[in-house]
């Protein structure tokens, strides 16, 4: 439980906006222990979509370091870096960000078909991962005919489909009403729980973090370390 | 891949079909200048052995008869036979009652026009009879005309009303529009206007094509201190320089044409662009999930080029039918060169152009999907 799979070191970013350089994010440091779900929280211009960002490797830090299962991720080109995330995150998103023309089985399928798996095996995961989320009878359902909750659950399935080490969830109830907020938060646990998953979650909802076994506070680009909680072990 | 470019074409069908059609419509206009060029440079090719001889100011003025002696006497001239347009009215001035009519020697005709088959018996009952006429196969269907019929052509041009009488069918091998057109013996009309002996335009046949120049030179030269002077011209050159009687034709179809693809680029550029630019938030997300920049480009550019080669398929099916219904109406007004058909070159070059417009429309949303920063995709929405 105590292997790292997250590290981040000294990182800043900053954006420039006209003339105005905008420090977003100022030193921080933190570790990620493989199998924990950690819940990000903080204000809004905190910084904590950018380090979720910079952390699925979509964004780069102006300095820093970012390391995520020993692959240091300032190595990498943009090509080997599409490569990398592709074997190492999922990413769930606030709004969902379905590919609207595919059903939900090809939702899921599509990060598969950038694997050299056959349409066998690509079919044999994206309904174990359906499976998994509940949705099995939805999988030839396209978004418009799912409701929010649902989509979420298939944008949850698409991140895990491909098994990576480590799911990164950017407000997944920010969109939700309580019930399917309930509902996606008990699959984040249960990912992490029964899966063994790795979740850092960003979240504005307390009672959203509460489910999370470590919660992380940013203000004005700066971890507060006086209030990284550990809950429930 | 194939499966998302599929469906991201019928995201929006409405969008799709309508810029398909813009294609296939300009590409079928496009391939019909195109093929209408070509048939007109490549009129009677069979006949290069066969030159023009008219007026040096113009095809409406014409010339002494006497020419065609001296015009004979030429070194390499096997045979030549006169040609006055005569035009005029067969029973009323609508234009499926307008072909082309031609007063001719029907002596000298048949050895000049070879090409046009008539039986030996034809042939004579045309020379026997001041009043006789011949038409093409196709004309001759189309009117319900039979040997022995009398038509009437009332003259417009020349005062005369001519009453012919049906006494050959010619056929040829290859041109249906040369099937389109009646000949008449010219001595009726000269005869009804007191023999004024003036004539538009004799047939030179050569004993060949390697003989054009010189002979072309010699004719020219021959009258050039006559009253009126001649200009000699290969049959294919002829029939260009009376279809540029109404303006730089050439010019005007490559003008129209060029403009007709630059405005489709553009319209099909704008309707990628903004199919492109809905997707933003799509293009981030899949370069989340790992797609790479050259993967996304690839995408966004197939989709455009579907569009293009769609045009283009669409184009190429519907312009047969499209050539079929415009040659027929040039034949019925006297366009007698080879008949428009849509060949490997020119279908080739419709494809050519519907890949070209495909890839050009996509490569700037493409490329603007490509280097489209994640985090900026996604915020666009978010």
């Amino acid at each position: 439980m105590n292997e790292r799979l997250v590290e981040i070191s000294d990182v800043t970013k900053n954006y420039r906006r006209d003339e105005f350089d905008i420090k977003v994010l100022a030193g921080v440091s933190m570790d990620v222990s493989k199998g924990e779900f950690v819940a990000l929280m903080g204000p809004s211009g905190s910084g904590k979509s950018t380090l979720l960002n910079l952390l699925a490797g979509i964004d780069r830090p102006t300095s820093g370091l970012i390391r995520v299962a020993g692959q240091s991720l300032g190595a990498l080109n943009d090509s080997q870096l599409a490569g990398w995330r592709h074997r190492n995150i999922g990413f769930v998103f606030q709004f969902y960000h379905l590919i609207p023309v595919l059903t939900a089985f090809e939702n899921l399928e599509l990060p598969l078909t950038l694997t050299k798996l056959s349409r066998a095996q690509r079919r044999k995961k994206v309904d174990l991962a359906l499976d998994v989320v509940g949705l099995a009878d939805r999988k030839d359902h396209y978004p418009r005919q799912l409701s929010g909750g649902q989509e979420q659950r298939v944008a949850i399935a698409r991140a895990i489909v491909t098994d990576p080490r480590l799911v990164l969830a950017d407000e997944p109830t920010g969109d939700l009403d309580a019930a399917s907020a309930q509902e996606i938060l008990d699959l984040l646990a249960q990912l992490n729980e029964e899966f063994g998953k790795t979740i850092v979650m960003v979240t504005h909802d307390p009672r959203a973090a509460e489910r999370a076994g470590r919660e992380l506070h940013l203000d004005k680009g700066r971890l507060n370390s006086a209030a990284d909680t550990a809950l429930q072990g | 891949m194939f499966k998302l470019i599929r469906r991201n074409l019928l995201r929006n069908k409405r969008r799709t079909i309508l810029t398909v059609l813009s294609i296939a419509i300009a590409l079928i206009l496009l391939s019909f200048l195109d093929l209408l060029l070509a048939a007109m440079s490549g009129v009677n090719s069979a006949n290069a052995n066969r030159l023009v001889v008219r007026h040096a100011i113009s095809l409406t003025f014409s010339m002494p008869a006497a020419y065609e002696q001296r015009l004979a006497a030429l070194e390499h001239v096997e045979g030549i036979t006169i040609m006055n347009w005569f035009q005029g009215r067969y029973i009323d001035d609508r234009p499926e009652n307008f072909f082309p009519r031609f007063g001719t020697d029907p002596d000298t005709f048949p050895d000049v026009f070879p090409e046009l088959a008539l039986s030996p018996g034809e042939i004579d009952a045309w020379r026997a009879e001041r009043t006789a006429f011949i038409a093409g196969r196709a004309l001759a269907e189309e009117k319900g005309w039979e040997i022995g019929d009398v038509i009437t052509i009332e003259g417009d041009i020349y005062p005369v009303d001519v009453e012919l009488t049906l006494r050959g069918i010619f056929t040829h091998a290859t041109d249906e529009a040369a099937e389109r057109v009646l000949y008449f013996d010219w001595q009726y009309v000269e005869e009804a206007l007191g023999n004024p002996g003036q004539i538009n335009s004799f047939y030179v046949l050569l004993d060949s094509a390697d003989n054009m120049n010189e002979t072309i030179a010699q004719a020219e030269a021959m009258f050039e201190n006559a009253p009126d002077q001649v200009r000699a011209e290969t049959e294919a050159a002829f029939f260009l320089s009376f279809i540029e009687m109404m303006g730089n034709v050439q010019f005007l179809f490559s003008a129209i044409g060029l403009a007709v693809i630059a405005s489709i680029f553009f319209i099909t550029v704008n309707t990628m662009a903004m199919a492109s630019r809905e997707r933003t938030t799509e293009v981030a997300v899949l370069r989340t999930l790992g797609f790479t920049r050259s993967r996304v480009l690839a995408i966004v550019l197939f989709e455009s080029l579907a569009v293009g080669v769609l045009g283009a398929a669409v184009g190429l099916a519907v312009m047969p039918v499209v050539t079929g219904a415009i040659s027929s109406v040039l034949a019925t007004q006297g366009i007698t060169f080879s008949e428009l058909r849509l060949g490997e070159r020119t279908s080739a070059l419709v494809m050519g152009i519907g890949v070209f417009l495909g890839l050009a429309a996509g490569l700037v949303p493409a490329l603007q999907a490509m280097n489209m920063k994640i985090v900026d995709g996604l915020r666009r929405v978010a």
